[in-house]
């Protein structure tokens, strides 16, 4: 095995790891700094894939990547947690161990979905195909089960994350015009995001998307 | 290279509809009426050229890739394409020139007028599609164009929206059961093409076929007023301005036979029996439901709209009864048996468009459709209760009327067809033979109760008293339309060559020898009944007659004038007449059971002695049973269902994400677990 192979394995394990932590934490605020470590690392995979094919406009996207995941976006929703302290607990709806369960149980599940796709092309980078997919089951997991509105936009995040990291790794890199209007289009739904928070926040006192149950007809 | 008629035809009518839908929309008002009404007058022509170049033998074959994404456009007309083009064509010339002197007044704004002509392109393109999709978009389009029309009459009233919201239901119902049944054909056939799924369906397993054909027959038989699934024509028809009821009603219904016989006998072979004595038994049942309900109806519109079921039944039987003779071996039976049937859609445009025409006169001058309030009218509309006459003997298929050759042929098919051995044919020819002959003996009664208690006599309100002849293209319409109905009546043997085309393409092995055989058998219907000859000896009679009587009173010298006799209670006045609820009186009481009509009688006691009566009111309705018995409670399970449902949207974000959540990885576990 070579020396990239080892380090794309490596990158792939810390975007899942980082997952995993973020349904672990409660914080927002912890959250959010494992969000920031998900975006080196699916950065650090965009790299590594450009370094394996001689790509050089892959390092273009990764810069974007680590640019916009590693410290923007981390920085928008850690500026909306700094205006109201009691937003931090992200409240789950099931606790954090049973949380932690059913993650594995998703990460099972995206590795047996996945088989075919990893034995239609033996490579390192479909090898790590269901990574990716397992982040994208995480992220709606989190969608399910954070009360917070704040909560649903670290989900909103990851599921994001692990959408691009499935372009990449099954694509070989997605060319640098297409990220760059997934990017823009990230970047313009999490600042809805937060611009709906502040409403509810004014409205209702809170954040918890329940509170919004009697707006239906 | 030399120019394919019915081709060019179809683009020419292609750039008519757009050219007409623009003009439309940005015509200045003063002149956009009259423009929009030409061109698609003229629309409709290039659409009956197209038709009738195709029925003279020529045929036209393309493939437009570019024109939509995936599938592309196929298309394809053949001498039966060309008979429901022909029809089109020439009913949407008719309505259209009409349609000119019926929008000038309030109402009709620039969306519908714009819908007019792409409805009448969309009439077009049903037949001359080739391929399933093309097909498919082209019957939807037509769908969505009559249900917006259907709306534009008066989008406020309860009524136009209701019946809206029912043609909307059943059509889309009748869609998803045409789309289900062509995609399993397609499916099990490899291909989507015309010509392809006509090799192919030999091979497709009975059960598969038999399947298509269930759904074929629920959607392609709603369109065509079927009996259990008509529930939506006396609803739209009525409602709707009256161009779009008679173009609706003459050429747009036609097209569900035509799904039949393109999908039933032509691509599939006729498959199995019972498909085709099911088609039958529920064409017999349209055409005395449909009849039974028109001989007690008051509006006059509705009762058009049920005239329409019965119609379209004796066309079902007539097709169903092609398959019954061409699955038993008899194509000579077969092709007589479908050229009455399609030779009696054409009579039922016909006949149908002037009726619908001259109701839509009539609303016009008066503003009601109910017949009771009606009467009188022929000495201030003389035009309209001339052709009107004449359309309501053809669909009494009187000898003289246009429907008449044609019903005449269907009941002589299916005598000879009672050599066909097999129980149950045994059973249901006679049966059918029995309906048709009541359904045409109560058309009789329902059009001489439409005419002589809507046009004749005293007028029984102030608005019948007060009508109008129609406009000036109003009459043309009309008058065009009637020219067609007196055509197809005295002369049908001139069909005969074409109708032999048009079977020879649905009827597998009737080839030229039958094919000829049955255009000899039509010529030899025109030359013994010769109809022509008929009209000819009853006018030469009646001007006899007349000549005679005047001579006798001539002799008997000086005309002496005297009161005319009135029982001695007068004056005589117009509430002494037959209203059309009296007329139909003795048929409601004789059909009580089928139609269980609701009378209410309500008596009102003076305020000061209970023996004294002050008002008595009684009213009358005849609701549609089959709706009630039938529709009524699918409705109700519907509503409580989606009322249960509710229960399932309770507002929470998380329990929708859950819900989609839910829903991934279920699929997902049954993709790794079905590997």
């Amino acid at each position: 095995m070579s020396n990239r192979a080892e380090l794309l394995d490596l990158a792939a394990g810390l975007f899942l790891l980082c997952a995993v932590a973020i349904l672990w934490r409660r914080d927002v605020r912890a959250q959010t700094a494992w969000l920031s470590g998900q975006g080196i690392a699916l950065a650090a995979i965009a790299a590594i894939l450009g370094a394996q094919d001689a790509r050089p406009d892959l390092y273009g996207v990764a810069a974007g990547v680590a640019l916009l995941r590693a410290a923007l976006l981390p920085t928008l929703v850690r500026r909306a947690i700094a205006a109201r302290a009691e937003d931090r607990e992200s409240a789950p709806l099931i606790n954090v161990g049973a949380s932690l369960l059913a993650a594995v149980a998703l990460v099972l599940l995206a590795y047996t979905v996945a088989q075919p796709l990893v034995r239609l092309e033996d490579t390192p980078a479909a090898r790590a195909l269901p990574v990716g997919l397992s982040v994208v089951l995480i992220g709606l997991l989190i969608l399910v089960t954070r009360r917070k509105a704040l909560s649903q936009i670290v989900g909103f995040l990851l599921l994001d994350n692990g959408i691009t990291a499935v372009a990449f790794l099954a694509a070989a890199g997605v060319p640098l015009l297409v990220e760059f209007g997934v990017s823009f289009d990230l970047l313009l739904a999490v600042l809805v995001l937060r611009v709906l928070t502040a409403r509810m926040r004014n409205l209702f006192g809170g954040s918890d998307l329940d509170e919004m149950r009697e707006l239906r007809d | 290279m030399s120019v394919n008629l019915p081709g060019t035809a179809l683009a020419v009518a292609a750039g008519l509809s757009a050219g007409a839908a623009a003009a439309a929309l940005c015509a200045p008002d003063r002149i956009r009426v009259r423009l929009v009404g030409t061109l698609s007058a003229l629309l409709g022509a290039a659409g009956a050229v197209a038709g009738g170049a195709a029925l003279a033998g020529h045929t036209y074959a393309a493939r437009l890739p570019d024109l939509f994404a995936l599938s592309g456009v196929t298309l394809q007309v053949d001498a039966l394409s060309g008979v429901f083009l022909a029809i089109a064509g020439a009913v949407v010339s008719a309505t259209s020139i009409y349609g000119i002197g019926y929008a000038s007044g309030p109402g009709r704004g620039r969306w519908a007028q714009a819908l007019w002509p792409l409805f009448a392109f969309s009439l077009l393109l049903v037949p001359a599609a080739g391929s399933v999709s093309t097909l498919l978009v082209a019957w939807e389009l037509m769908a969505l164009c009559s249900l917006l029309l259907v709306v534009s009459g008066d989008p406020a009233s309860g009524r136009v929206r209701e019946a809206g919201v029912w043609y909307a239901v059943m059509t889309h119902l009748g869609l998803v059961a045409i789309l289900t049944g062509l995609l399993w054909l397609g499916a099990a056939a490899h291909t989507e093409t015309f010509a392809g799924l006509r090799i192919a369906a030999a091979g497709i397993s009975p059960a598969v076929r038999g399947g298509v054909f269930v759904l074929l027959l629920i959607g392609f038989g709603s369109k065509a007023g079927m009996a259990p699934l008509h529930a939506w024509l006396p609803r739209a028809h009525p409602e709707a301005p009256s161009p779009v009821s008679a173009l609706m009603s003459a050429a747009m219904v036609n097209l569900g036979i035509y799904g039949l016989v393109r999908f039933g006998l032509d691509l599939m072979g006729a498959g199995s029996r019972w498909w085709w004595l099911t088609t039958m038994t529920l064409g017999a049942l349209s055409a005395v439901y449909g009849i039974v309900q028109a001989a007690v109806a008051n509006d006059l519109k509705r009762l058009l709209a049920y005239s329409t079921v019965e119609n379209l039944g004796l066309v079902l039987v007539g097709v169903g009864a092609a398959g019954v003779f061409q699955d038993s071996g008899h194509p000579a039976l077969a092709v007589l048996a479908l050229a009455a049937a399609l030779l009696h859609t054409a009579a039922h445009a016909a006949f149908k468009t002037v009726l619908f025409l001259g109701a839509g006169s009539v609303l016009h001058a008066t503003g009601t459709r109910d017949l009771d309030e009606l009467g009188g009218l022929r000495t201030r509309m003389p035009v309209t209760t001339g052709v009107f006459a004449l359309g309501a003997l053809g669909a009494a298929a009187l000898p003289g009327g246009a429907a008449f050759p044609s019903e005449w042929l269907l009941l002589q098919s299916l005598i000879h067809g009672l050599a066909v051995p097999g129980t149950l044919v045994v059973v249901v020819l006679p049966v059918t033979v029995g309906a048709i002959a009541l359904s045409a003996g109560l058309a009789v009664a329902t059009f001489v109760k439409a005419l002589g208690t809507g046009f004749l006599a005293k007028a029984r309100s102030r608005a019948a008293e007060q009508a109008h002849e129609a406009r000036g293209s109003m009459r043309t319409g009309m008058g065009l339309a009637a020219a067609a109905c007196a055509a197809l009546a005295v002369l049908p043997g001139a069909a005969g060559p074409a109708l032999a085309r048009a079977t020879a393409c649905a009827v597998p092995g009737g080839g030229p020898r039958v094919s000829a055989g049955v255009a000899r058998q039509l010529t030899a219907l025109g030359s013994t009944l010769w109809p022509l000859m008929l009209v000819a000896v009853t006018l030469g009679a009646l001007v006899l007659l007349r000549a005679g009587l005047a001579l006798v009173s001539r002799r008997a010298g000086q005309r002496a004038t005297a009161p005319l006799w009135d029982c001695g209670a007068p004056p005589l006045t117009a509430r002494m007449e037959y209203t059309a609820t009296s007329f139909a009186e003795p048929l409601q009481r004789v059909f009580d059971d089928v139609l269980a009509p609701e009378s209410d009688l309500d008596v009102t006691p003076h305020a000061e002695s209970a023996y004294l009566v002050e008002r008595i009111a009684y009213s009358r309705a005849v609701p549609d049973r089959v709706e009630h018995r039938l529709y009524n409670p699918v409705v109700h399970t519907v509503r409580r269902a989606g009322l249960a449902a509710r229960a399932l949207a309770d507002g929470s974000v998380h329990r929708y994400l859950g819900y989609g959540f839910g829903s991934v990885v279920i699929l997902l576990l049954v993709l790794a677990a079905a590997r």
